[in-house]
């Protein structure tokens, strides 16, 4: 059974539309790149995603359950949507780490603020602390920034900081991690560390939706890739089928300005 | 809603009717019904000025404090800014204004006011060392005066078109003239007494030339009938020697008016 | 009367007007601060007319000289209802003038609490909603703090502007500390003619504002922690 279902799904803002009847589906496990041109609505479909944004119409399912059908009343999109939030995890172009907090603070806040809703949450206070801080020191390290733990943001580089991003929306075990352009606003020499760690965690068959401007990138690492345009899906499938033998015009279009630079 | 509204409306001009209706009842009662007499008062020996308890004494202190006690209420003194005597008693946070107030016609026009009980005059304030320079009315026409604004003092220069510089109180007038920001400064002799002169930060100033005589009265509200009970009880006092008395204790025996 | 002779005097009634003027800045922060977060929220609110009744109080009240709210608010109930609301006495004016500056500094605060909650990124937001907290979770764990660093230049220059407009107060005949250094110039528990009794308030203003600056400058190092 596919992880994530996306049927159908519109989206406007005033009159422009941005997502026009978008549908596509993906395994466990599996890598989701999502290129395109700017504005072609890539980054507004993971925001709808994460529901950051409500479509207009569209059916999200996960794991077959479905947490949007955009035919139900507004009400609907708002209950329970932190828990529905939490299918899925998001990695910012701008990082949007919490500055007042340390590296290590980051990752662990959002989940000892879970941790509050367990019912032995009172009793067990210190034991969920030192499992969720264990945890975090984990997923750092893992990122290579074992050294780094007790820094703020602003003590850290654009790699070092997205790399925290990366860690900080890992721990809460999200079913599919979504990136939206994470190199974007990174220098280019501070690309390659976050590529790695992407990469690595794809090897771990991690699930994830890549949007990204790094062709070379998402060829390697996806199994599956979506190019997007005025806000539809252009064109669809195998990495190398897409990159190495476009069928869509706009898409010979859109990579070959790549292959120049 | 619209009828809630209208309704709070109609309960609002309801009650304010209601209290101007007892504002017409006589301000005497509105005085003793509450009773407490508030005198407005500034910081003027000798009429109202603080003892070393803090407590108000002066010879218009004293003289209030008597006059209550006749009305049979209780006496609170209370400091105002001297521009904004009317709004106070017109406002009520004030019940009269005793304070050595000169009888100007502004102060007439603004409030119903006792007969006079003492007499004072606006006197010329200047160094000392132009004293010589100018001796009458007519030597002075060239200089530049600084008085308090809304003073007796300010409506004598305007009276003689002599230049005014419209300060905000007496002893800032004074400041002028040391400063020498104005060549002379009109004020109360009976201020000029206390401030000028050996002993006082304005050891090189002296007072001179009285420009007018004047009388001391107390203002209460426009229309109020506590006026006319007030000039009843200062006969009475003036008849029976406490007046007298008073005005003994603080040495203006000179200046009190009793024909 | 010499000028030893004059400094306890003096002194002491300073200190009596400085007390006064203590009360009314404390006051006010107390009442000020609560009231400009209530504000900033109401103005933030998606109900618009609330918003639109609150930037009209805003607009009024930040438009228009305190001065004119102190007599307004002190005088108008006795002039045009016959109510003396207040009470003549030092009480009432200190009630009067605690009200006024508690409605003129809440729409300055609120404006720099709006200023500075808005100023938080949005991304701030949308990383916590990601992450699954809940929206107090969001302002009080990420947002406030940010905000605090944010408006902590603003409010303490509003807080020593304030320590300073108190003298303001004196216009309905209010004690305070100006009020009592002007009454020896013009004569007062015997010392008359005394300019020196005013200008040495100055002193006063200065050693509060100096404490309030170190004050403010502590805070703001005790944040540098993070930008």
């Amino acid at each position: 059974m596919a992880i994530l279902e996306v049927e159908n799904i519109r989206k406007s803002f005033g009159s422009v539309l941005v997502l026009d009847d978008i549908s596509f589906s993906m395994e466990k496990g599996t890598v989701l790149s999502i290129i395109g041109s700017s504005g072609s609505g890539k980054t507004t479909l993971l925001r709808c995603l994460n529901f950051l944004e409500r479509p207009d119409t569209g059916i999200i399912r996960v794991n077959g359950e479905t947490l949007l059908d955009a035919s139900f009343p507004a009400r609907d999109f708002q209950r329970n949507i932190r828990l529905k939030r939490l299918h899925f995890g998001l990695v910012f172009q701008s990082f949007n780490l919490f500055p007042q907090y340390t590296a290590l603070e980051n990752v662990t806040l959002a989940e000892k603020l879970l941790a509050q809703e367990k019912p032995d949450w009172k009793e067990k206070k210190s034991e969920y602390h030192r499992a969720i801080e264990e945890h975090g020191r984990e997923l750092l390290a893992e990122m290579g920034l074992q050294d780094r733990m007790g820094n703020y943001p602003h003590q850290l580089s654009g790699g070092q900081c997205q790399r925290v991003a990366i860690a900080r929306a890992l721990a809460l075990n999200p079913d599919i991690l979504c990136f939206d352009e994470p190199t974007s606003a990174l220098d280019p020499e501070l690309t390659g560390e976050v590529l790695r760690v992407i990469r690595g965690l794809a090897e771990r068959h991690t699930t994830m939706i890549i949007v990204t401007h790094e062709m070379a990138f998402a060829r390697d690492v996806a199994d599956e890739v979506i190019f997007m345009d005025g806000g539809k899906i252009c064109e669809q499938g195998d990495p190398k089928e897409v990159f190495g033998n476009p069928k869509q015009e706009r898409t010979k279009q859109f990579l070959s300005r790549f292959s120049e630079t | 809603m619209k009828k809630l509204i209208a309704m709070l409306l109609c309960l609002v001009l309801l009650a304010v009717s209601a209290l101007s209706l007892a504002e017409a009842a006589g301000d005497k009662d509105y005085v003793v019904g509450k009773g407490k007499l508030i005198v407005g008062i500034t910081d003027f020996e000798p009429m109202d000025y603080k003892d070393e308890n803090g407590e108000w004494i002066g010879f218009d202190a004293d003289l209030a404090r008597a006059f209550a006690a006749a009305l049979g209420v209780e006496i609170e003194f209370q400091e105002i800014d001297w521009d904004n005597k009317a709004l106070e008693l017109n406002s009520k946070n004030i019940d009269c204004v005793w304070n050595g107030m000169t009888l100007t016609d502004e102060v007439l026009a603004a409030m119903t006011c006792s007969k006079a009980y003492m007499n004072n005059a606006q006197v010329v304030i200047l160094p000392a060392a132009k004293l010589a320079d100018y001796a009458t009315v007519e030597s002075i026409a060239s200089l530049t005066f600084a008085a308090e604004a809304g003073s007796a003092g300010e409506a004598v220069l305007n009276d003689l078109g002599y230049a005014v510089n419209a300060v905000q109180n007496q002893a800032a007038a004074l400041m002028e003239v040391q400063a020498g920001t104005s060549d002379a400064a009109v004020i109360d002799a009976l201020m000029a007494a206390a401030m000028v002169g050996e002993g006082t930060s304005y050891a090189d100033l002296c007072y001179t030339l009285p420009l007018n005589d004047e009388q001391y009265g107390v203002g209460f509200r426009k229309d109020s009938d506590l006026a006319a009970a007030l000039d009843d009880f200062l006969a009475a006092a003036l008849a029976d020697g406490s007046l007298m008395a008073i005005a003994e204790t603080y040495g203006v025996q000179a200046a009190l008016i009793v024909e | 009367m010499s000028f030893s002779e004059q400094f306890p005097i003096v002194l002491g009634s300073l200190n009596t007007g400085f007390l006064q003027t203590l009360r009314l800045f404390f006051i006010t922060l107390l009442g000020a601060i609560p009231l400009g977060m209530v504000l900033a929220v109401g103005e933030m609110s998606s109900f618009k007319p609330l918003r639109a009744v609150i930037r009209t109080l805003v607009w009024i009240i930040r438009g228009s000289p305190l001065m004119i709210q102190l007599l307004i608010i002190f005088y108008f109930p006795g002039l045009v209802f016959q109510t003396p609301l207040w009470g003549g006495g030092e009480s009432g004016r200190f009630a009067a003038a605690a009200v006024a500056f508690v409605i003129n500094y809440a729409c300055y605060f609120c404006e720099i609490f709006r200023g500075g909650i808005q100023g938080i990124p949005v991304g701030q937001d949308e990383a916590g909603m990601v992450l699954g907290m809940k929206p107090a979770q969001i302002f009080f764990r990420i947002k406030l703090l940010q905000v605090v660093k944010a408006i902590l230049p603003p409010i303490s220059n509003e807080i020593i502007t304030l320590i300073k407009d108190t003298s303001l107060a004196r216009i309905i005949a209010l004690q305070e500390i100006i009020w009592a250094g002007q009454s020896f110039m013009k004569g007062s528990q015997g010392i008359s003619g005394a300019i020196w009794p005013l200008f040495f308030t100055g002193v006063y203003y200065l050693v509060a504002t100096g404490i309030l600056t170190i004050v403010f400058a502590k805070l703001e190092k005790k944040l540098s922690f993070f930008r």
